[in-house]
């Protein structure tokens, strides 16, 4: 099974991290960077001064959010790294990625200062467990760091025994919860943990027991103070990033929370990504389970997207046979390897947010098409059509930007992480923002006018073409960092770059053989989106609303009566109808019934 | 068995298990939270899961973090948690007594009585011990200005119960003055104007009621003054960030120019909002030496801080909404809405704001206000653990001054109701008791003896003597209550021991219920595992 928590202990035993680096051979690990350089500290001091903050707000819920989230924040910690080696490709030095959007500067009480990520992950208590191979030498490596410092800096390490190849075989055969993988130092405020009477967490599946939960009442004021103080730092908000595991329980906390944010911060713009686990679609074998899942499903997402202003449903049935299977082997059953895609999704989803802003026209060498959370909402979702739930494509590594034999172009290399919907839609009013990092023309780095260039000319040739689209272009691929599951296959070269041939090697490549992926993601707010609201809005109708339907006891136990139950079923029309307005006259024809 | 036809899986206990089982739990539970009673109980350890400590005597507190596991003892424990959310106190007696009352049934059942005459028997004493109550309560007047002395003792016999004797007594006063603060009168008290608030600073014994409120933010420019006198305070619920409104995000502009001049009509909105706060602080301060001081529940973004700082406005933002209404009760004033009709009526007053670092936590201290009627206990500990604890305590503190304010009674402590009930039941109920019913009145009235017997045994004292020298004294025609010193009687009013009358209304009441249906028990049938499930 996956996921079943999370060690605590472990999050707070790294906090008085340094900023440390070990030199093993070929690979670089990263635990805290960038924390004690006295630029940052300037900047701090200056962030007041400065005329918009861009801040953003990172929130998560686990449990296979916690993974995607631990992957999520390994990609920022890689890049700080990176920007701040040495020797590095200039591509991280010069990124013009402002990490300040997603981390925020502080002190311990001890003085030490801190670079941290603005998150608030929310999750149950687990089991203390051992610490892996992985982790034993990021605490090694910590101790080493304060030593070294006083001691002479040249002198040899001791002689390393384990070596990076074992550290990840640890990984990919020992990883169960979240912090078994996680390099970063968190603010200690960051993670929270519910108490609850539940007896086991395999139980924590469903719609009621997360609401159980919340109506204990002081949990709920408890996560608002947490995620206050962050958002009391921020100078000006641009948004919060919100991911949560809506397959159980923990949407109906995130449900209770999201609506407590949309009271508290109302003009401050959510941006919601509910995955799930492609082991989370074997759950419910019983008529009753299925009954009781089909009412989960249709609940959390009428719930869910009623408090958010943008909503990307994540999560395939199946990663491993999807059609990222030509670059990528996945195992489905391993949250590991899942959630490692969705949170490269994400890294690359937010990379518009955290652009340095120089106004529209201005021209910058390794960014284009800034645009903050805000304005990614209102783009997608604030069109004549109003549609909030988008699609997530996915190209990882994405292609040549000029292949020779000019076969798949980066839009058709893009694939859907969103499960069910339509395959072959061909929407006229489509709108789209398309993110492009670190793609390669030919043999070397494109420059942000090729990649425009070619992408515009794409959708010159696209049929049909979108109503409307945005591109964002940035020079900075995704690092993979160390403890990045071996999921590319052979066709996938040093920097990501695809080749035909088989490359020689072993067959499933990771972190040690690919060192960061040029990556295409885009946001697509579609009319194949339809399916996913149909039939949620079906078994609203069949369970909830229909005359002696199975599930009115279990809706009732959950929490939501008669009219709760319709209006849920109305707003979900509702959407149908801003998708298909030809739709509404059949669901208005069922109301009379 | 005629339910293995129904369900052949499941799990049967048949009655007499059934019924030991019950009893077995509770007489387990009452086990486990006995030794905790009273002011010479003993303290227990709660390790979590990841390695982290609490220790408590608070009842409450252990049931709801042992995970307890059988489903008579959950009853019982929602039972005892139910009686804490309403009256704040007694989780640890409600436990005991039906513990007790099921080992005293026990008894009587193992010689073949029938539960159901038992359970007659506990509904009769339930109702004379209802009535003896309200005999025996003291009832103490609370008029316009409460005896703060009776309500001392109150909040001393609670808090000595769950901390050590001198940090018991300092914090006496501190949550008396507190409730007295926030008391309104012809209003029922509302607790929650009691902000509590910790700092992991310095010792228990430095934890002190602040007139007024601790904020947990600080401001956010440099070139605001850290401490400030005579403060007028604006409490605003007004953004004073720049935000894009949302019809002009992104695509209505042509050019940079165009979207510039946007942007700055926009930016020129949030300046006129700040511009008017500016305006009020110059008529109220200018002349004087006070200070003016903003409190914001939304954003407020540099530009404006700027504005504001160069104006010698302190200002803080997004302030915790409950703490808004606090403002109000604590400085005066009203809660702004909107800068449109911005008075001299809508500020409040302080005496004193400064700020507190701590590491990377800030604080803001509002302080020597005018006729607050909201206050900051402001709990300081050197751990965690301790903070827990003191938070605790001072929860239950506050409880018991409120309930004696609305009950407008007490009850004299330290077991002499106890004794004084029982000594009523058997010698006074139970005659007028016909049959066999007789026998649940003298189980229940027995059963009211754990709470002095525990308390004796808790005190390292012979349980059998005390009690012994109690009835007697009793008998003599006294109330007497333990001496948990010597074991021997005294007067718990000559000794300032008081107890809720809700309380003590609440345990009689529910006790004896949860007992009677877990005694009527006499099969238990467990179908599939979720019945195990405290739902």
């Amino acid at each position: 099974m996956w996921a079943t928590g999370r060690r605590v202990l472990l999050a707070h035993s790294k906090l008085a991290a340094h900023a440390k680096q070990i030199q093993s051979p070929g690979k670089q690990v990263y635990a805290t960077a960038a924390a004690i350089k006295p630029e940052t500290v300037r900047r701090a001091q200056f962030v007041l001064n400065r005329p918009v903050k861009p801040d953003s707000v990172h929130r998560d819920l686990s449990p296979s959010t916690e993974h995607g989230g631990s992957h999520f924040w390994n990609f920022q910690d890689e890049l700080l790294g990176l920007a701040e080696e040495r020797q590095g490709d200039p591509v991280y030095k010069s990124s013009s990625l402002n990490m300040d959007v997603l981390y925020r500067s502080g002190e311990t009480s001890q003085g030490i200062l801190t670079y941290c990520p603005r998150l608030l992950s929310i999750g149950y208590k687990a089991e203390p467990r051992e610490k892996n191979i992985f982790l034993q030498s990021l605490c090694e490596e910590e101790t080493e760091n304060l030593t070294s410092n006083v001691a002479d800096q040249g002198s040899s390490h001791p002689q390393r025994q384990i070596t990076d190849k074992e550290r990840i075989e640890c990984l990919e055969n020992g990883v169960q919860y979240w912090t078994d993988f996680s390099k970063v130092q968190f603010h200690p405020r960051s993670l929270y943990e519910l108490h609850g009477s539940w007896t086991d967490v395999e139980k924590f599946d469903n719609y009621g027991i997360g609401e159980e939960i919340l109506s204990a009442g002081f949990q709920s004021e408890e996560m608002n103070e947490r995620l206050r103080f962050f958002i009391e730092e921020c100078d000006h908000i641009q948004g919060i990033q919100f991911i949560v595991d809506d397959s159980g329980g923990f949407s109906a906390i995130a449900a209770g929370f999201l609506e407590e944010i949309a009271d508290e911060y109302s003009n401050t713009p959510v941006l919601l990504y509910s995955a799930r686990s492609p082991a989370s679609y074997k759950l419910g074998k019983s008529p009753k389970e299925s009954v009781s899942r089909a009412l989960h499903d249709a609940v959390s997402f009428s719930r869910l997207s009623s408090c958010c202003k943008l909503m990307v449903p994540v999560g395939l049935p199946s990663l491993s046979r999807s059609k990222f299977s030509s670059t990528l082997f996945v195992e489905d059953q391993k949250l590991f390897h899942s959630s490692a895609i969705y949170a490269a999704s994400i890294h690359s989803i937010s990379i518009p947010f955290r652009m340095e802003s120089h106004g529209v026209n201005a021209e910058s060498l390794y960014v284009s098409g800034a645009m903050d959370v805000g304005g990614m909402v209102q783009m997608l979702a604030g069109q004549a059509r109003q549609n909030m739930i988008t699609i997530l494509d996915l190209a990882m590594p994405a292609q040549f930007l000029n292949d020779s034999n000019n076969q798949s172009t980066i839009l058709r290399s893009l694939c859907s992480l969103t499960p069910e919907i339509e395959e072959n839609n061909d929407d006229l009013h489509s709108i789209e923002s398309l993110i492009v990092h670190g793609a390669f023309s030919g043999g070397r780095r494109a420059s942000i006018s090729e990649v425009e260039k070619y992408i515009h000319t794409e959708y010159q040739n696209e049929l049909p073409r979108p109503m409307l689209y945005h591109l964002t272009a940035a020079s900075c691929p995704l690092p993979i960092p160390l403890p990045f599951p071996s999921i590319f296959n052979n066709r996938v070269g040093r920097l990501g770059e695809l080749s035909t041939a088989q490359l020689a090697g072993a067959e499933r490549r990771g972190s040690l053989e690919v060192e960061s992926v040029p990556m295409a993601a885009r946001l697509r707010s579609s009319s194949a989106i339809k399916p996913i609201i149909e039939r949620r809005l079906g078994s609203l109708r069949r369970y909830g609303l229909q005359r002696g339907a199975l599930g009115v006891e279990l809706l009732r136990s959950w929490g939501f009566g008669k009219e709760e139950v319709e209006d849920m079923g109305e707003a979900l029309e509702k959407m149908m109808m801003l998708l298909d307005p030809n739709a509404y006259a059949a669901s208005s024809d069922f109301d009379s019934d | 068995m005629s339910l293995r036809v129904l369900n052949p899986n499941a799990e049967v206990l048949n009655k007499s298990a059934a019924l030991h089982m019950n009893i077995n739990a509770a007489k387990g539970l009452q086990d486990v939270l006995k030794t905790n009673l009273g002011p010479k109980g003993t303290i227990k350890m709660l390790v979590g899961g990841a390695g982290d400590i609490k220790l408590t005597k608070d009842g409450n507190t252990l049931l709801k973090e042992m995970q307890i596991q059988n489903p008579t003892a959950i009853m019982i424990a929602r039972t005892a948690v139910a009686q804490d959310d309403t009256s704040g106190d007694g989780t640890t007696s409600t436990v005991l007594f039906i513990g007790e009352l099921m080992k005293q049934s026990e008894r009587y059942i193992d010689e073949g009585m029938h539960p159901r005459v038992l359970v007659d028997g506990f509904e009769i004493a339930k109702r004379a011990t209802i009535e003896f109550l309200e005999k025996f309560k003291t009832p103490v007047v609370m008029g316009e200005t409460p005896d703060k002395e009776i309500l001392k003792m109150v909040a001393r016999t609670t808090l000595r119960t769950k901390l050590y004797e001198a940090l018991a007594d300092q914090l006496t006063d501190i949550v008396v003055n507190a409730v007295l603060c926030i008391r309104k009168p012809d209003e029922p008290i509302d607790l929650f104007m009691v902000e509590i608030m910790h700092m992991r600073h310095k010792f228990d014994v430095d934890t002190r009621l602040v007139e007024g409120l601790v904020l947990d933010h600080g401001s956010r420019h440099p070139d605001m003054k850290r401490r400030a006198e005579n403060c007028y305070i604006l409490t605003c619920n007004v953004s004073l960030e720049y935000e894009k409104s949302e019809v002009n995000a992104g695509f209505f502009y042509s050019n940079a120019e165009q979207r510039e001049k946007m942007v700055a009509a926009e930016r020129r909105q949030v300046d006129e909002r700040v511009k008017k706060i500016i305006e009020l602080k110059q008529k109220v301060c200018s002349g004087n030496e006070s200070n003016f001081v903003v409190i914001n529940q939304k954003g407020i973004d540099p530009p404006s801080l700027d504005l504001l700082a160069r104006a010698g406005i302190i200002a803080l933002r997004r302030a915790k909404r409950r703490n808004m209404e606090r403002l109000i009760l604590a400085c005066g004033g009203e809660a702004v809405n909107s800068v449109d009709s911005l008075t001299p009526d809508c500020l409040g007053w302080a005496g004193l704001v400064y700020e507190h670092v701590l590491g990377e936590e800030k604080y803001t201290f509002v302080e020597n206000v005018k006729n607050p009627h909201s206050c900051t206990i402001l709990i300081k500990g050197p751990n965690d653990h301790t903070i827990a604890q003191i938070k605790d305590a001072v929860r239950d503190g506050l409880r018991s001054v409120k309930n004696t304010l609305e009950d407008e009674a007490v009850i004299l402590g330290a077991g002499a109701f106890e004794v004084a009930a029982r000594q009523h039941l058997i010698n006074n109920v139970k005659k007028t008791v016909q049959g066999r019913a007789q026998l649940g009145v003298e189980a229940f009235a027995d059963a009211l003896m754990v709470i002095p017997k525990t308390l004796a045994e808790n005190s390292g004292l012979d349980t059998q003597d005390a009690i012994i020298s109690l009835t007697n004294e009793h008998d003599r025609g006294n109330v007497v209550g333990l001496n948990h010193h010597t074991g021997e009687p005294i007067d718990p009013q000559m000794e300032g021991i008081f107890d809720n009358y809700s309380v003590k209304r609440q345990i009689i009441n529910s006790g004896p219920v949860i007992a009677s249906q877990l005694l009527l028990v006499d099969e238990v049938i467990r179908a599939g595992r979720n019945m195990r499930k405290p739902t």
